[in-house]
This record gives C-alpha cells, structure tokens and sequence, in this order.
C-alpha cells in the first residue's frame, strides 16, 4: 500500500487542537450550589462508575481521534495494487459511426461501447490519464487527457452516434497527435463494421490504418450479430406511365428474411409489398404509375427480425423529374446552337424540323401553362404558338414584320438586361440582320449603328393582354451562320442567360439527394424546413444543418421570386448498413491479446471511499455513546405545583 | 397553636399543711368536711421559638424568584413561614422569640401588634444580608451556619415551648448533634425543611464544577442521567434519615418545596401534619 498524497498527513496535527479542545473543556463551568454536601455523597456512592465515566470520555476522545486518522489517512489517498484494470495514459477510440447504432447489443452497440468505456474510467487509477477521440467522418477528442472521471464520464454521456462512416485514418492520426511524444495505451471500441458487402479486408477497420498503431493496442469488439435490412436504394424516374420508384431492398444478414416495404407518396401511402430477400442479396421493387406530380417520396422497411440498424430503413426522394426544362428547337439543324444547348443543365431539348401538333389552344388555357415544353427555340423556322409560350426566334424568319435588312451592325450599345449579363457584344460581327418592327414590349436590348441585334421582352407587359398571357421572347434578329457570334465566348453565355431568363431552372443547382451532413450551395436567405418542422434561414456560407434524414422543403431566394426546391437527406450508406461485426479484422488484436504488457497486468485501486465510510461509522458511534451518556435536557422536568 | 388553659380544672388532692388555703375548694370542704385542695392546669406562658436559618446556602438564588405561582426563594419563602407562623402565635396571646443563624435575636414579644415588629425586624435583616453578600464573593460569606453549635446553645437556655425550625439543613456538619440537643429540651420541636426546586431537581447539565456557596468547596460533576439519579436517591435517603431522626428525638418533620405557595403550606400542609389547629 502507497500513498499518493503523503502531505496530507500533515493534517493529523488537527489532532493537536482536539485534544486541547478536551484539555480545555476539562476545565469545567463554574456553578454556585447552595451545597456541595448532597453532590459528594451522591457522587461517593458512585465511585465504583468513576472509572466509566474518565474511561467515557476518554472513550470520545478516543473514538475522535480514529476518526481523524481515518479522515487524514483517506485524504492522503492510499491505494492498493490490485491486478486488472488499466494504467498509464490511454487512449480510447470510440467508433461513433451508423452502424454502432445497431441494437444486437442492447440498447444499442454505441451504448455497449460507451459502458466499455465507462469501466476504463472506472477502473482509471490515480495519476492515469484517458482521452476519449470520438470516431466518426470528422473525428475530434471528446476530453483532453485527465483523470476526472466526472469529466470523462459527462463527456462519454454526451457522445452521440453519427450518421456517417468513421474516419479512422484521422482518427488514429488524431490520436498519435494526441500522444505526441508518450506512447499511450490505444483502445479502440468499434465493431469493425462498415466495410461494406463482400469480404473486403477489414474496411471498417481498414488495415492500413491498422498497421499505424502500436502493437500494444487493444480492440474491445462490439456487437455480436450481422442481421440487417436495408434501403439502398429509392430512385425515381420518369415513364411513360408516370413517375416510376425503384426500391432496393438488401439483406446484409446471412438468413434468408421477408420485409415489408412501403412507399409514401406525399405521406399517402400509394404502395406496399413483402419483399423476401436471400441472405446477402438485395430485391428490387419498382412501383408504377405514381402522380407525376408527386413531390416527396417515402420509402419505410418493416421487419420483425434481423433488423438491427433502424437508420437505414427509411429512404426519401424528392420528384426531381419535374424540374427537368423541356426545349423544342425547332432547326434544320445548327450545330452551335444545339452544342450551346446541350450544355445546360436540366434542359431536354428536342430537336424537330417540323413544328408538333400541339394540343388546341383552348384546352392549354384550361390545362394551365403544360405545352409539354417550357421553351420553343424557331431557328429560322416559324411556328405559330400561344402567347403564354417562352421563345427565342433566331434568324429572319420571325413572326415579327420585317421592314428591311441593314449590314452596319457596328456595336453601339448594350442595355441592361438578365440575358447580357456578362456578354460582351463589342467583337461580334454580322453579316446582315432584319429589322423588325418590334412591338412596343419587345425591346432592343442590342443597338448596332444599323439597328437592334437583339430584342428581348415579356408579353404581359402589354395592358391588353392577360394574366396568362406571360410568355418571354427574345428575338436575335440574323442568322447565326452569318455572323461570328457563335464563334464568341459570348455565345454560350448568352444562350445560357436566354434560356434561364426565359426558361428559370427550379433549383437547378440543387441536388435531389444528398448524404446527412453534407452541405449544399443554397444562395444566402433562402429558407428551409428541416424534416422535424423547423425553419432555418441560409446565410452567406450556405446550408449544412443536414444531419436529420428527411425531405428538406427549401424556398430558394432568387433574382425574381422564391423557387420552391425540396431536396431529400438520406442515410443510403450500404458500407452502414452491412453492421456485420468485422471480427477478423480484429483477430488477434483483442481485449484479451495485449494483456501482457507488465506495465498494464496491475492497476492502483485506491480505497480512500472505504476509509471515509470507516470514519462516518466511528464518527457515528462516539455521537450515540455522547447521546447515550448524557439526558436530554431536562429543564422541562422542574415540577411545577398546581395552583391552589 | 396550643395554648395553657390555665384556669381550666384538672383534679383535686388532698391537703397538706403549708398549701395555700385560697385553693382549698371550700364547696366540697362544706359538703365533705374535708378539705381538697382543687387542681388546675398548670399554668404556664407558652413560648413560641421560632429559628431561621439565615446561612448563605438559604439566601441561595433567593432573586431567581419568578413569581409564578407562588413560587419564591428559599429565604423569601423561610421568612414567609416564619412571618406567618410568629403572627399566629402573637395573634394566640403567645410568647413569640426569633432567633436568626446569625444569633440576632427578636422578642420575646407579645400580642398582635408585634406581627408589624415582626416583619419590620425580618425585613431589615434581609436587607442587610442583602448589602453584605452583594460586597463579598460567595464562599467568603459569613461563618458557616454551624446549626449543632446554634442549636445547642439555644437549646441550653430556652424557655419551654414550641420550637419551629426553619431550614434548609443543607450543614457540612449535619444537624444530628443539633437535633439531640434539642430533643434532650424541653422544646417541642418541629423541623421545617425548606428546599427549591433547583436543590430538588437540579437542573444545569453537562460536566460543570460544583462551588459549595459557603464553604467554597468545589466538586466536579458530570452530569448524566445516572449522577441525577444518583442525587435524587441521595436526597431521598437524606430526609428520610432526617424524618426518621426527627421522630426517636420527639420532633416533627415537614419537608417544604418552595415552589409550593405559601397559603398552601400554611392552610393545608401544616393542619394535615397536625402543626396548627
């Protein structure tokens, strides 16, 4: 037995001050008795207790006195070397990664480790120092090195799983960061999942990585069983009989399991199957027909058995589809506007030499503004369209009146306008261009010496026409083959410009599905609806508060009007999912391995709680011996007589 | 309080030559024709002796009076009884003699109008005990009341009569020697033992030093529930043996508490015991 705080013994002078204080009240209080005559002969009669009674007191002081020394001795925190346990400087990594989440060590494999954990701060002795790295994508210490307990153990309370695979080339680099120059005790408490399907060499734990640590290195595995379901895939597309969803379903287990998969149309069930899906296989479920219209999609998995991760039994998609623009370029072919064209994002152009049939007119007012297309682009070719519809005449052949041909197309000047924006108009040349007797909307947004080279302008900014009666129109004037404006930088930037102006993307920057904690490019103010009902508002460094799988409703701040632009979080994470404890990567490594380190076979136990409870149990007999010895005051038992 | 009835007939004798011939009962000499010399009872003053223990232990916390319930120190309550008592025999047409422990004397007085004496003569001695103790510390006080000295000495001279003792016995010595004394008297002697409460059922606890107001003798006490018990059996063997001394030496004994109220004492405790009439 060791002491670790010997100065503490210094506090045994306080036993000094005890027995003065005793000294002292030996010196009794004065009291002024009519006689002491009754006191000596009561007093002689009780000679033969007269020993008891120096021997009580003696008795307190003495029992004080072991309390003390209990109190002095604990404080001076004695410790025994007791085998087991852990010493030294430590080092605990804490897989926090998805798949911890299992619940085949219940509560949960997370919860497992951290009791694992919780008796490696149990067991930290005097002097010892721990520190918890919490493994998940961005591993970080939860504690710098210490001894506090408390602190280790409010630290671990907080710890949380993430919804992400663990890094553990950081984390084991964060650790030897951490170490610096000793050479800590490393544990790791994972399951060695994540490593994906197949029998991949140890990727959640990868090997690698693995090799870094020193070989006095413990692995305390977690989580016993690989049965598990999951959605690894929900994806939507577009048919001819409307929106398809195509369901993955995947057992990662090795029995064979059935699984009820359901599938949520805007939080309307549309559809439900049992899936039996083969031990280590997945089963594909498409389901048809659903509203084209539809904007969130829900796909939910029940199992009654071999389900352990409940995080990756629900997948969401948003209906990207509709956000797809559709062109019709209306051509006899030119290559630089279809390679222009080509080049945008979520713009289907079709390509015709004739214009379609396209449903009566009255019937689009009725339907609303559907044409089947979101923008006609006449490349010398006319066509007769509603005047809701979005175009770009190109070339001559424009519906507008042509009052002549001019050929000085020097630039004059550019007006302020969406689809010039960072168009520089100054090299271009033109062969010749038409002028046009423009309406009073369709304005020049080009003046050359000859004339406009370019109009541009909206419909509904005529008082006579209606409310429907919205479409865009831009008008380049000249056939592109006889200019060299397709030649210029210009060009794309400009059809580029043109087609959003007239044509806006909804959220086109937007991806339909990200990974939880991924951030996404939303322009500051725009607004978000987190899956739990709360509102967030973007600001400069864009949106990353993806941590809640869910359907996000995102109102995206624009130039002109807030565009609607949902956009789905999903666990989707088949390396999570397959929670298969990766036990080989392990092998040898174990809990039980690395045991023979000396410096490790004993830890020291301090017993300073067992002293103190020895000293509230002695502190608490000299009270009952004080109490016993002496009758309660007894002023009250004065006899009164009765009034007479 | 008794008195001679000293006209009263007891009996008749023969005469004798040298008997005074105005006692010869002439009735039966002229029906008899002998003469009878007629007896009465003897006639004597009756003489009322009252002692007043004035020892510093009896004017112990005779301030702490509270008033309640007739509640009073034990010399307030000494020289009540005594006031009390002296006023009855002076009201019976008896002798009345007061002697306090310090051998200060009052009377022999007779008749009501002493009573006012009385109390004038009590009162001033208080006063100047009061003065005294007031200059001089406790257990420096003035000798020790040495009651078998005082009551011997009394008992060497006194008249016969009624002795009524008023005390608290509370003597390093013992009274013994004193009570014998008395007892070998002539003097019908009745002990009034007067202890408070605070001798009774002390009440200060703990470990404190004892300091005796007399003879400053210190005694260290602890006191638990057993020294307590201890007391009280001592105090109760301690009058017992009085009672019981008091009765081989032909004396009376009444224990008083001065929490009990004097009219108490006076009208009820002391007819029971057949003291008064």
């Amino acid at each position: 037995m060791n002491l670790l705080n010997a100065p503490a013994l210094l506090f045994a002078l306080i036993a000094i001050p005890i027995v003065l204080l005793y000294l002292l009240r030996l010196r009794r209080r004065e009291q002024i008795v009519s006689s002491t005559l009754l006191w000596r002969q009561a007093l002689l009669d009780r000679e033969a207790n007269t020993l008891w009674q120096r021997l009580r007191r003696n008795l307190l002081l003495l029992l004080q006195l072991i309390t003390l020394a209990f109190l002095v001795f604990a404080l001076s925190r004695p410790y025994v070397e007791a085998p087991g346990g852990i010493s030294g400087r430590h080092i605990v990594l804490l897989d926090a990664s998805a798949s911890m989440m299992a619940t085949d060590a219940p509560p949960s494999r997370f919860e497992a480790a951290k009791a694992k954990a919780r008796e490696m701060i149990d067991q930290l002795g005097p002097g010892d120092a721990l520190s918890i790295i919490l493994v998940d994508h961005a591993p970080r210490a939860l504690t710098a090195a210490t001894d506090n307990k408390a602190e280790l153990l409010n630290a671990l309370d907080a710890a949380q799983p993430s919804l992400h695979a663990a890094n553990w080339s950081a984390a084991i680099a964060l650790a030897q960061a951490t170490a610096g120059s000793e050479s800590p005790i490393i544990t790791v408490i994972s399951d060695g999942a994540g490593g994906g399907r197949g029998a991949g060499p140890a990727n959640g734990l990868p090997a690698s990585p693995l090799s870094l640590l020193p070989d006095t290195a413990r692995f305390v595995p977690i989580g016993t069983s690989g049965d598990n379901l999951a959605i690894t895939n929900l994806s939507l597309r577009r048919t001819l009989q409307g929106l398809a969803a195509l369901v993955r379903v995947e057992n990662m287990g090795s029995q064979p399991r059935e699984a009820l998969v359901s599938l949520r149309v805007d939080g309307a069930l549309a559809d439900a199957r049992t899936l039996i899906v083969p031990a280590r296989q997945s089963v594909a479920w498409t389901v048809n027909g659903l509203d084209l219209r539809a904007s969130a999609i829900q796909a939910t998995l029940q199992a009654g058995a071999g389900n352990a991760l409940a995080i990756d039994d629900t997948a969401y998609a948003v209906n990207t589809v509709r956000e797809m623009r559709r062109a019709l370029l209306l051509s006899r072919g030119n290559l630089f506007l279809e390679q222009a064209l080509l080049a945008l994002p979520e713009l289907e152009v079709t390509r015709a030499m004739t214009p379609p049939v396209l449903p009566d007119a009255g019937l689009l007012v009725a339907a609303g503004r559907d044409f089947g297309f979101d923008l006609f682009i006449l490349d010398s070719l006319s066509m007769t369209l509603p005047p809701e519809a979005n175009a770009l005449y190109v070339g001559a052949a424009a519906p507008f009146t042509v009052t002549g041909q001019f050929s000085n197309t020097d630039y004059v000047r550019a007006e302020a306008h969406p689809i010039m924006d960072a168009v520089d108009w100054r090299g271009v040349n033109i062969q010749s261009a038409a002028l046009l007797d423009a309406p009073a909307w369709l304005k020049p947004v080009v003046q050359t010496q000859g004339g406009p080279a370019l109009y541009a302008g909206q419909r509904n900014e005529s008082p006579s026409a209606g409310p429907l009666a919205a479409g865009r129109i831009v008008v380049i004037p000249f056939d592109l083959r006889r200019s060299d404006l397709p030649l210029q930088i210009a060009f794309p930037v400009l059809i580029a410009n043109t087609v959003e102006w007239l044509a806006p993307a909804q959220g086109a920057s937007i991806p339909a599905s990200i990974r939880p904690g991924e951030a996404v490019a939303l322009p500051p103010n725009s607004r978000v609806q987190l899956p739990d009902g709360s509102v967030v508002t973007v600001g400069e460094r864009g949106f990353a508060d993806t941590d809640q799988p869910g359907i996000y409703q995102a109102l995206v701040s624009g130039a002109r009007a807030p565009i609607r632009s949902d956009f789905a979080v999903n666990f989707i994470n088949p390396a999570e999912s397959n929670i298969a404890p990766n036990l080989q990567a392990l092998a040898g490594r174990t809990e039980s391995a690395p045991a023979t380190a000396p410096e490790t076979a004993t830890t020291q136990r301090e017993i300073w709680p067992w002293l103190a409870a020895l000293a509230l149990v002695v502190l608490l007999a000299e009270w009952w011996i004080y109490q016993r010895g002496l009758p309660a005051l007894n002023l009250k038992r004065a006899t009164r007589p009765p009034n007479t | 309080m008794r008195r001679g009835r000293s006209i009263e007939f007891a009996d008749y004798r023969n005469y004798t030559p040298g008997d005074d011939p105005r006692r010869v009962d002439w009735n039966i000499y002229a029906r008899l024709e002998k003469p009878f010399i007629k007896l009465y009872e003897d006639e004597q003053d009756l003489t009322v002796h009252i002692l007043l223990d004035a020892s510093p232990s009896m004017r112990w916390r005779d301030e702490t009076t509270d008033g309640s319930a007739g509640a009073s120190g034990k010399w307030t309550r000494a020289a009540q009884l005594a006031i009390a008592i002296g006023h009855i025999a002076l009201t019976s047409g008896d002798r009345l003699l007061l002697e306090l422990s310090t051998r200060e004397r009052f009377g022999p007085k007779r008749g009501a109008p002493a009573t006012a004496e009385l109390i004038a003569f009590i009162e001033s001695k208080s006063a100047e005990m009061d003065l005294r103790e007031s200059r001089i510390a406790p257990g420096l006080l003035a000798p020790a009341s040495g009651l078998n000295a005082w009551w011997k000495r009394y008992a060497l001279d006194a008249r016969p009569g009624i002795c009524v003792i008023i005390s608290d016995l509370l003597d390093a010595e013992g009274c013994t020697e004193g009570l014998n004394a008395l007892g070998a008297s002539r003097l019908d002697t009745r002990l009034l033992h007067t202890l408070c409460p605070a001798e009774l059922e002390p009440e200060f606890a703990g470990d404190v030093r004892l300091k005796d107001i007399e003879t400053a003798v210190t005694q260290d006490v602890s006191l638990d529930d057993a020294t307590l018990r201890q007391y009280r059996d001592r105090l109760r063997a301690w009058t017992g043996d009085l009672r019981d001394l008091c009765r081989k030496r032909g004396a009376r004994y009444h224990l008083t508490n001065t929490a009990t109220p004097i009219e108490q004492i006076m009208l009820r405790d002391l007819r029971r015991e057949g003291w008064l009439v």
